[in-house]
């Protein structure tokens, strides 16, 4: 399996911080949308994201229609640690990945 | 409204999606835009956001994308073509005939206008003319004089060079030989920058009369004559019965002024540079030093012209100078023709993408069921278009490749049309690498043009529980496809009436240009051309001899009605027009002198008989016009009537500023006849005033013999070269033609132009027919069943015919109203080569308009007498 990019890593770090729908990732980690969701799509064809929809009653009682879960799957924490800890060689500022809260 | 953008950009982008993902997708990007708006975010921040779901859509569908689906693609389309081998063939064949076409043509322009010439740094060549102050766009020939000052004056030039084209005879070492030639000066290969392959070129060293003589050999010579052996350079050979010595060979390919294959020095006595300011024979190149532009060099040159005015006011008032870059002095006006031909070929091209999208519309509304079951499988949009664009690249790249050989066919034959055209570099014309690639680059775009609009939509609103049941069954096509169809066949027939009208202009002129009166009669006459050497032919008196004799042996043949000879020989480009100095005995001054310039002749008895020119008064030349005997002169009817308006030309008497290099009195002499007007230049040039003289009085060395044979002229080819070697073999005989292939060249250019876009235009006319007749055929087919039902309810059948001839003739009314109104837009373009007519010429419109008309009625008579003889109740029962 390829090493994540850090776009990629930036999205499941977003979502293990606990953002857990697009637009929320996008305005978490501050890149565009044209970015983050090619991103999350290739992070659930990789296994490193699942997705599924939010309850139904919820999002009626507000109103609206429902969004779009998604959860960083375990592969995607490794995935994300290990990427970290490369990027953190070469880039010695960045802060190490936590584990899901 | 601006809440609506996000949703719009969502909207469109969900095409692209797969289809198994889409009902997700748009689900999810409905809701967070949403869930945004409840959240405050402004209609720009949505719209911003929406974006991302063009690159979210396309990523889905990239990462779909296998190679071997294209593959799957390319060999079901295969398949699809295989089944219906008749549509894949007229598809094919019609690209392969506007492929190939543009790859001609583009080919041609290739060669003639944008391959760079083939010398180091092109772009530093001008060519430099003799123009005169009051028409400075016209250049012409420039004189010794005037071009050694232009060198030694004027700054930012490398080089510059003088030459002369002519042929050179070749003897010793095999059979006498004539060889295209010329004589240069010093400067010539340094202007043009090529380097010799052995030995050496000529050089500045070269120039002075006291220096040995040297000549340079052409690969193509060196190897034909001398078998290509290196060791020539030094030995001596005999051109023109002199002696040479070699100087050097030069690589293939160079071949500049036109074939030249052998460069001799051109020398200039101090003579020949105190008197020879109005002798204009010389061709003018110069080399650009590296940061002078053609403008500025032109700028230096006009200087040195305006001093060369003020210091020699008799011959050069009133004279300027033309530079041009050396190409466009070579190409000239076929530049415009040739641009005008490859938009024609482009429009072409055009009508054929229409008339192949047309095909696959019309295929596809036949495909209905296949795609309806595709989609039923779970095919997207996306899935579909791609399959259908996959077809359409196959017809494409295989019309392509079949438009190539065409192009490769037919460039040959453009190409070895050079010297009768006398389009320069036209010789050069080849299927290469650039033209490879562009035509690679139109028959992609081609694929694009005539795939993606039937494509998008046979893809369209696709009924699929409808398409299953059964889509040959549908009483009619859906509307919105056949209007589109007919928008195309309205295109494609307005494109074809401009190209129609663009033939029939040019046909028109073409013919204005074969009935001029070319005042002389090119039939059954024979002519070839003989250079007198002077170290054999001495003496006038020798050379006189040697025609007479010949001319006289040639007479008593019993098939030869005439012969004659003459130095000047009408179709062939030979200016020599010279100022008067003397009329009726008195000394003209300088501004008369200018304006009594004549073109000098010289001619034989026989001449005149020979070429059927009419004598109007007086009498032709005579035996008894020889040296010694009072000199006299013929002249046309035009210098009669500007010399002596109202009077009779007969016992005037004048003298030129020239000797004819013969070293006797300046030609003159008394006028003993009149004869008829020559058109010198062909068909389209104006007659000049021209002067003939007795060649008995003025042998020169230099002549083209003229034959009128009574029967075929091709029979006296042979004999004549067994005469010319029996009284002299070391004289070869060249430019062997007859006059009526010189008539015949003389509108060659304009003949081509007519043939390229004739062929063009009935290419165009036939495609537009094929497309009124399919979308008619197909018309008719869809509506078998209204048909049918219309005759079973008593419509007579007449009244069906009608219906589908009108609906042909309304399509092609329509083409015709837009094509003429372009065609009055874009026939002004042709005017530089036309003749004799204007573009806005009514008589061709109206002929275009009859034309195209009767087109459209032949093209509905086969689906019209379908429609009328549908048999009502197997039509009926059918459903």
């Amino acid at each position: 399996m390829r090493r994540l990019s850090i776009t990629a890593c930036s999205v499941l770090q977003a979502l293990v911080d606990g953002a857990h729908y697009g637009f929320d990732v996008i305005e978490r980690t501050g890149l565009p949308s044209g970015t983050v969701y090619p991103a999350l799509a290739r992070l659930e064809r990789d296994g490193h994201v699942s997705s599924t929809w939010e309850s139904e009653a919820l999002a009626h009682a507000e109103g609206r229609p429902a969004r779009r879960y998604y959860r960083v799957t375990a592969p995607g924490v490794r995935a994300l640690r290990d990427a970290t800890a490369h990027y953190q060689a070469l880039l010695p500022g960045l802060r190490p990945a936590r584990g899901p809260a | 409204m601006a809440r609506r953008v996000d949703r719009g950009i969502v909207r469109v982008a969900r095409w692209l999606v797969p289809g198994d993902a889409r009902r997700d997708w748009v689900r999810e990007w409905v809701a967070e835009l949403d869930w945004a708006r409840r959240n405050g975010a402004s209609g720009v921040v949505l719209a911003m956001r929406a974006l991302g779901a063009w690159p979210h859509a396309c990523w889905l569908q990239w990462d779909r994308w296998r190679w071997d689906m294209l593959w799957h693609d390319v060999t079901n389309a295969a398949r699809g073509l295989a089944r219906r081998p008749g549509f894949a063939l007229v598809a094919i064949l019609s690209l392969a005939v506007g492929i190939g076409a543009n790859t001609a043509m583009f080919s041609v322009v290739h060669a003639v206008l944008l391959r760079p010439l083939p010398f180091p740094d092109p772009h530093a060549l001008v060519a430099i003319w003799s123009a005169a102050t009051d028409a400075p766009g016209r250049g012409y020939e420039s004189t010794p004089p005037d071009f050694v000052d232009w060198r030694r004056d004027t700054p930012g030039f490398v080089e510059m060079a003088a030459f002369v084209a002519g042929a050179s005879a070749l003897t010793g070492d095999g059979p006498a030989e004539q060889v295209p030639s010329a004589s240069v000066t010093g400067g010539f290969f340094t202007v043009l920058g090529v380097a010799a392959l052995h030995g050496r070129t000529l050089s500045p060293d070269d120039d002075p009369m006291s220096a040995p003589n040297h000549v340079v050999l052409g690969h193509g010579l060196w190897r034909r004559r001398f078998g290509g052996d290196p060791s020539v350079v030094g030995r001596t050979v005999t051109i023109d019965g002199q002696p040479f010595r070699v100087a050097g060979v030069m690589p293939q390919r160079f071949a500049y002024p036109l074939n030249a294959e052998l460069w001799v020095p051109l020398r200039f006595s101090e003579e020949d540079l105190r008197t020879q300011r109005g002798a204009h024979y010389l061709e003018v190149v110069g080399r650009l030093e590296g940061d002078t532009s053609i403008d500025r060099g032109g700028q230096a040159l006009l200087a040195t012209a305006a001093r060369l005015a003020a210091l020699y006011p008799r011959t050069n008032a009133g004279r300027t100078v033309k530079v041009q870059a050396l190409r466009e002095s070579m190409v000239g006006d076929a530049r415009q023709a040739l641009l005008l031909l490859l938009g024609a070929v482009g429009f072409v091209l055009l009508i054929v993408c229409v008339n192949v999208a047309n095909l696959c519309l019309t295929r596809a509304l036949g495909r209905e069921r296949e795609l309806a079951v595709r989609t039923a499988l779970g095919a997207g949009r996306v899935r579909l278009v791609r399959a259908l664009l996959v077809e359409s690249g196959l017809l494409a790249l295989a019309g392509g490749l079949a438009g190539v050989l065409i192009a490769l066919w037919v460039t040959g034959g453009i190409a070895a049309l050079d010297e009768r055209t006398g389009i320069s570099l036209l010789d050069q014309t080849r299927v290469d690498r650039p033209v490879l690639i562009f035509t690679a680059i139109l028959t992609a775009m081609t694929a694009l043009l005539f795939g993606t609009l039937p494509a998008w939509q046979a893809s369209a609103r696709i009924d699929v529980s409808r398409g299953l049941r059964d889509a040959s069954s549908a009483t009619t096509a859906p509307r919105h496809r056949r209007r589109l169809g007919a928008t195309l066949i309205v295109a494609e027939t307005a494109l074809a009436v401009v190209l129609l009208v663009g033939a029939g202009l040019l046909m028109r002129s073409f013919l204005a240009l074969a009935a001029v009166d070319l005042g002389f009669t090119p039939a059954r006459v024979q002519t070839f051309s003989l250079s007198l050497p002077e170290a054999r032919y001495a003496t006038p008196e020798a050379r006189a001899t040697f025609v007479d004799t010949l001319l006289s042996r040639i007479d008593a043949w019993p098939h030869v009605e005439a012969a004659g000879a003459v130095f000047g020989l009408p179709l062939t480009n030979f200016g020599y027009v010279i100022s008067m100095s003397t009329l009726d005995g008195r000394r003209l001054d300088d501004q008369e002198q200018d304006e009594r310039s004549l073109q000098v002749r010289v001619a034989t008895p026989g001449y005149f008989r020979a070429m059927g020119i009419p004598v109007r008064r007086g009498r032709l030349f005579d035996g008894s016009d020889r040296r010694g005997a009072p000199a006299v002169v013929i002249v046309n009817e035009t210098a009669a009537g500007r010399l002596w308006p109202g009077d009779d030309a007969l016992g005037h008497a004048f003298t030129l500023g020239t000797r004819l290099g013969q070293g006797g009195p300046p030609v003159g002499g008394s006028v003993v006849g009149v004869v008829g007007d020559v058109r010198d230049g062909g068909p389209a040039s104006t007659v000049r005033p021209t002067v003939y003289v007795p060649h008995g009085q003025f042998p020169t060395s230099f002549l083209t013999v003229t034959v009128k044979a009574a029967g075929e002229p091709g029979g006296l080819v042979e004999p004549l070269g067994q005469l010319l070697a029996d009284l002299d073999s070391a004289l070869p005989m060249f430019r062997v033609r007859t006059m009526e292939q010189l008539a015949a060249d003389a509108v060659a250019r304009p003949r081509l132009f007519l043939t390229l876009l004739g062929v063009f235009a009935a290419a165009a006319v036939l495609l537009a027919a094929i497309g009124i007749n399919g979308v008619l055929a197909h018309g008719v087919n869809q509506r078998t069943r209204e048909i049918g039902l219309r005759l079973a309810l008593g419509a007579d059948r007449g009244r069906v015919l009608r219906m589908v001839v009108g609906q042909a003739l309304a399509l092609a009314l329509a083409g015709l109203g837009l094509g003429l109104l372009l065609a009055i837009g874009l026939s002004r373009f042709l005017r530089g080569l036309l003749f004799g007519v204007e573009p806005a010429d009514l008589p061709t419109y109206l002929a275009v308009a009859v034309a195209l008309a009767s087109v459209a009625l032949l093209a509905s008579v086969v689906p019209a007498v379908r429609a009328a003889s549908v048999d009502p109740i197997a039509a009926l029962r059918s459903e």
